[in-house]
């Protein structure tokens, strides 16, 4: 009896593991889509790892630096880390050739060239340099002085800026019938939709310098100009 | 005989519960309520959302863009009434978005960082903007 279960377990057990070994042996079209999606999700993994530093270029304002640091806010008000090493290179307005991290100061605007690392999210820069970005501003005519050559533009968050057009101040008009033309500050009327681009006034921090003008005669200042406006004037 | 008794206890019990129930419903949609114990109470609407004028998107390029030409496409949509300027610090350019709201155009770069301005301006003069920060560089490193 006992001889008799025992043969039966072997050839139980023989049923049972024989399918298992075969498998081993010669391998089924599942495993080998399986080991295909392994080797695929390896080379990827490989891929992602030697793109995981790209080139970047940002521009911001300092809000902190070290001998190894500079701390940015960028232009999206993001605060962002930059490494220097021995191979940064740094430049300033005049060039002068001797600029260095020690001339760094907090609220200098600053554009940086290196490589941002995904994983870390820090840049290591390669090119520091200082910059003076050019002044944008959109509004509406509020006011023409014929006298002194200057508007006043009144933008969305209720400031008033003077415009002062120069001798190289470029005035541009744009209509639907002439396209985007060369104009002039007489063809500047009140209410026109206009945008400045120019430098501020060391002076004077409401006045910019024009250096374009691209005024937009068939299209009002926007309601939330006018709204800001009559805030301001009550 | 007490089995019996007990499942005559739990019947009686179920019958009674379905009569209060059908009694109570009935009560319940025969019932009428008197104007004057009734009160109006007024509920303000909310606030509405004011959809913007103008909507922009920029496809091209991204921001933070490292590129060894001078010359940069600008693309992307807004509304077809609309007015697109593209400003960087040394060009600035206008144009008017096709009839499904694209638009393309191409600008200047100067050497190193520049910021890119993209206003959209509505008929009505509301306007939206994106800005980019674009590097021109040919460096290797």
């Amino acid at each position: 009896m006992k001889k008799n279960i025992l043969i039966l377990l072997f050839i139980l057990s023989f049923l049972f593991l024989a399918p298992s070994v075969h498998a081993q042996a010669s391998p089924s079209p599942e495993d080998d889509a399986t080991m295909r999606d392994q080797l695929i999700t390896n080379i990827a993994s490989r891929v992602a790892q030697l793109k995981l530093v790209e080139k970047r270029g940002i521009i911001g304002t300092v809000s902190d630096v070290t001998n190894t640091t500079l701390t940015i806010t960028d232009t999206q008000n993001n605060t962002r880390f930059v490494d220097v090493d021995e191979l940064t290179k740094f430049s300033d307005l005049s060039d002068t050739g001797s600029f260095g991290i020690s001339d760094i100061t907090n609220g200098m605007t600053v554009g940086v060239l290196g490589l941002y690392n995904k994983d870390s999210r820090r840049i290591l820069a390669r090119f520091v340099d200082e910059l003076s970005l050019p002044v944008i501003i959109h509004g509406g005519v509020s006011s023409i002085n014929n006298i002194n050559y200057n508007i006043n533009v009144a933008t969305e968050d209720g400031k008033q800026i003077t415009v002062e057009v120069e001798n190289l101040t470029r005035t541009y008009s744009y209509t639907q019938s002439t396209d985007y033309i060369k104009s002039g500050f007489s063809k500047i009327k009140d209410n026109y939709n206009v945008i400045a681009i120019g430098s501020l006034d060391k002076k004077n921090s409401n006045s910019l310098i024009a250096t374009t003008i691209i005024i937009f005669p068939e299209i009002p200042s926007s309601p939330k100009v006018n709204s800001a406006l009559e805030k301001v004037q009550k | 005989m007490k089995k019996e008794k007990l499942i005559l206890f739990f019947v009686a019990a179920l019958f009674g519960l379905l009569v209060a129930g059908i009694l109570f419903f009935i009560f319940q949609i025969t019932k009428t309520v008197p104007d004057s114990s009734t009160k109006t109470v007024p509920i303000s609407s909310p606030t509405p959302t004011i959809s913007p004028a103008v909507t922009l998107v920029l496809n091209q390029p991204k921001d933070e863009d490292v590129v060894s030409s001078k010359v940069l496409i600008v693309s992307g949509k807004t509304q077809s009434n609309a007015v697109v300027t593209v400003i960087t610090g040394s060009s600035s350019d206008v144009i008017a978005p096709s009839a499904d709201g694209s638009f393309s155009t191409t600008v200047n770069l100067d050497d190193g960082e520049n910021i890119l301005e993209v206003i959209a301006i509505a008929p009505n003069g509301e306007s939206i903007t994106i800005k980019r920060t674009i590097t021109y560089s040919q460096e290797e490193f």
